[in-house]
């Protein structure tokens, strides 16, 4: 047959083609470039091969004036948001899902549009009950439901007693068996709901675990240990992965002792170095520690914020039940926060991502879409999420946030990116 | 030939870009009759796409009823791979200006049957009635699309094997170095190019100097197959002052004049009105749908046509309706002495072998003049009625 012109079908593509905007890219670069983005997939599109193959044009297109679009943040660790914590039970258990479903909509205006929702140390018994909430929300792909979980981190409590952080010491264990994790998690929990593991590889025998652990597809993490470099790379090339809030709750470095940190540069390391999370609010890390952390392994640094649920909450005082019936008290003042009566317990954070961004930005000098990768692609690397999430590649979940530099008040009047709109699966939703 | 001088490669790019959204907008192009635009890949022409996306953005023009067909692709190298020319047109142009989809068509250099792709994409553009405006960048050797030097003149659409050049001028898009880069590319013809009712062609920077002398000042030669524009009827190369270093001072200055004085005068050495309007709608309907589809052979390769005369053919002798000749009659053989009134004359003096036989066998009159005419005549090949049969494989 000739092919003799056709008219444009004149169907309805979902299509929306956002323009005059910088993309952040996988090799830290930022591109000018076109972004096809599918409503009906809820997935990046491959323009060209959408407009060669499918003869697709977009129905809508939005021009961004030169902003930035990055991929949506992932927080590895965020202990609750908005007044709400995830470690909290509640008599009536549905007004767990209400407050759940809120702090999901609320996270959105942060940037954060996936996360792993992050569980302190806690009795068996709370587990049980907050955990099956805490699934990776998976095949849903609902962009009402507002951020997403990727599946729970219990940070404990298989922890060093010596260093709990304000985790309750009295519900530190240590295991004997993988049965032990799974009893204390739950059997269903253990292979649904969680994605990653805190542990202490030197307590009992937990080293010995991490192969079974990582085997069912959790990601095993370093954190709140006296590891030595030896036992922590022990534990590494037993299978863990990542290292929770590098510096924070572990022996520090000494120079003849690197500890958990020699991970990052130890040349006798014989797999792939582990990923790091680094808390980067101005009051759990130093500058200077934080960019030689970046300096040695910037292919493994993701900041998390480890922020506490009075993160987005006025300054105050706030219960907090931890680990026990008792409450005790967190005192927030701007983004930091403490235990009421002892300024030096760090109590977790107060502070959004984007804020660790720009911290981190002003610090490091890095550049933007190094920074912005710390947030998304390399996490998204971290839980085997690579070209899914934290990533505006064809084939990728649509999740991005339009990003720009506004100039802050007062004396040296810097420039901090600020969050202007969050898409969740080709949907605008802030 | 119109000569385009321009200072530098922006200012002749401009030209180009201005150019061809005039000719667009004169033209009004609407679905069922679309403006044809024959489309070059590389660096020259990026200047020009560049102009025409910013007069689309600021609405100056519209290519929504604008059917575009690219000069080549490479064979073999994955359709999305960054140095391919369909990623170099999205880039360039068509993801930045409203064209629809099905209107724009490049050679698919993966496809199953090579020749089938190139038979089918010259029924394509015969389908869309023709190349309107053909844009063409050169080669430093003169090639215009993948025609490199020594390609037939009256060539078409088809499979060519890139020379050692080209490969290496190409060697630095590709980072795997020699290797990497494709050999052979899918093309249209010097005679494809040649078809299109006008050629405009955009030579930028010193290294074109040589090749631009040789279209120019010397012959029609397929060794700079370029040159073949000197027997289109309307080429236009618009050039920048660095490819001009070649030419003759005379021949600079000539081409400056004329356009100096064209414009001076009002008449901008402008396309006859046929050509910028295009034809009547009705006509292009038609073309479109007396296509006769064949699977097996295209007449245009199978039956060549000879060289010159193919070439001679690019312009249509109606297109100059001014210059139409008063009508002398058809030559009729005959002698002086029929012309004198004395029957004594008009009979044949010298002894006719033909006519001796058949008086002896037949004993039949002289064969009247009249019937010899006729007779001779038919010995004469009759203008060859070309239909227009198309190979349209998977179209």
């Amino acid at each position: 047959m000739v092919a003799i012109l056709q008219p444009p079908p004149l169907t309805k593509t979902g299509i929306t083609k956002l323009t005059n905007c910088w993309l952040v890219t996988r090799d830290s670069t930022l591109i000018q470039s076109d972004l096809w983005v599918g409503s009906t997939t809820g997935k990046i599109l491959n323009s060209q091969a959408a407009f060669y193959d499918d003869f697709l044009v977009p129905e809508h297109t939005i021009d961004l004036q030169g902003r930035i679009v990055s991929p949506g943040f992932i927080d590895c660790q965020l202990n609750g948001a908005f007044g709400f914590n995830f470690s909290t039970v509640m008599d009536d258990m549905s007004l767990y899902r209400k407050e759940l479903d809120a702090l999901n909509k609320k996270l959105l205006t942060t940037g954060v549009t996936s996360y792993l929702p992050t569980v302190t140390s806690q009795a068996g018994s709370l587990y049980h009950k907050v955990l099956p909430y805490l699934v990776p929300s998976g095949s849903a792909r609902d962009a009402s439901v507002g951020a997403e979980s990727l599946g729970a981190h219990v940070e404990g409590p298989f922890l060093n007693p010596h260093q709990n952080g304000i985790h309750n010491p009295s519900v530190l264990q240590s295991a004997t068996s993988i049965i032990d994790l799974e009893q204390t998690y739950g059997f269903n929990n253990f292979a649904y709901a969680i994605k990653m593991i805190t542990v202490a590889p030197e307590v009992a025998n937990m080293t010995s675990f991490i192969p079974d652990i990582s085997s069912v597809g959790i990601i095993v993490s370093i954190g709140h240990s006296e590891a030595t470099l030896s036992q922590a790379t022990a534990a590494v090339e037993a299978g863990a992965t990542m290292i929770t809030h590098l510096f924070n709750a572990m022996t520090p470095p000494h120079h003849r002792r690197p500890g958990i940190f020699g991970l990052l540069s130890s040349p006798d390391l014989t797999v792939q170095r582990p990923y790091f999370g680094i808390i980067a609010d101005g009051n759990h890390l130093h500058p200077s520690t934080v960019t030689a952390a970046w300096r040695t392994h910037p292919e493994g640094f993701i900041l998390v914020t480890d922020a506490m649920h009075v993160l987005g909450l006025p300054d105050g005082h706030y219960s907090w039940t931890n680990g026990s019936s008792e409450s005790s008290v967190i005192v927030k003042k701007g983004d930091l926060c403490h235990l009421e009566g002892n300024e030096e317990a760090i109590a977790g954070s107060a502070v959004p991502l984007i804020e660790c961004v720009n911290n981190f930005m002003e610090w490091s000098g890095a550049s933007v879409a190094e920074v912005l990768n710390t947030v998304t692609a390399t996490p998204a690397k971290m839980l085997g999420l690579e070209g899914i999430k934290g990533s505006l590649e064809a084939g990728a979940d649509a999740d991005f946030v339009v990003l720009s530099f506004k100039e802050e008040e007062g004396e040296g009047r810097k420039k901090r990116l600020g969050v202007d709109e969050v898409w969740k699966f080709g949907e605008r939703v802030v | 030939m119109r000569l385009i001088i321009r200072d530098d490669p922006s200012s002749a790019s401009s030209y180009v870009a201005n150019y061809i959204v005039q000719r667009i907008n004169h033209f009004a192009p609407s679905p069922t009759r679309p403006f044809v635009l024959g489309l070059p890949t590389g660096s020259s022409p990026v200047g020009v796409y560049r102009i025409l996306v910013e007069k689309y953005k600021a609405g100056e023009v519209s290519f929504e009823n604008v059917v575009t067909f690219n000069m080549d692709e490479y064979i073999s190298l994955p359709r999305d791979h960054p140095q391919s020319y369909h990623t170099f047109m999205y880039t360039h142009l068509f993801s930045h200006i409203d064209i629809p989809p099905q209107n724009v068509h490049l050679l698919d250099g993966n496809a199953p049957n090579l020749e089938a792709e190139c038979l089918a994409y010259e029924a394509k553009i015969q389908a869309a009635g023709g190349i309107d405006l053909f844009l063409a960048g050169i080669g430093e050797d003169g090639h215009i699309a993948f025609n490199e030097p020594g390609s037939s003149l009256a060539s078409r659409t088809r499979v060519k094997t890139l020379t050692y050049d080209t490969i290496l001028a190409n060697s630095r898009f590709f980072e795997g170095g020699l290797d990497q880069v494709p050999k052979m590319a899918l093309t249209v013809g010097v005679q494809t190019v040649l078809d299109a009712s006008e050629v405009v062609v955009i030579v930028l920077g010193a290294r074109k100097a040589l090749a631009l002398q040789k279209c120019i000042e010397q012959g029609v030669n397929h060794m700079w197959t370029l040159s073949a524009l000197q027997l289109h009827p309307h080429p236009m190369i618009v050039c920048d002052e660095d490819a001009t270093l070649e030419l003759q001072v005379k021949t600079v200055k000539y081409f400056k004049s004329i356009e100096q004085i064209a414009r001076a005068e009002g008449f901008e050495q402008i396309l006859p009105t046929k050509i910028r309007t295009g034809p009547a709608p009705e006509v292009r309907v038609q073309r479109a749908a007396t296509v006769v589809v064949d699977g097996f052979q295209s007449p245009t390769i199978a039956s060549p046509q000879p060289t010159t005369s193919h070439l001679l053919r690019a312009s249509p002798e109606t297109e100059y309706p001014v210059r139409s000749r008063s009508p002398s009659p058809d030559f009729t053989p005959d002698r002086m002495g029929s012309r004198i009134g004395d029957p004594e004359h008009t009979r044949r003096l010298t002894p006719d072998p033909d006519q001796q036989q058949q008086k002896k066998q037949f004993a039949q009159p002289e064969p009247g003049l009249l019937q010899r005419h006729a007779r001779s005549r038919s010995k004469t090949p009759r203008p060859v009625v070309v239909t227009t049969r198309i190979n349209a494989v998977g179209a």
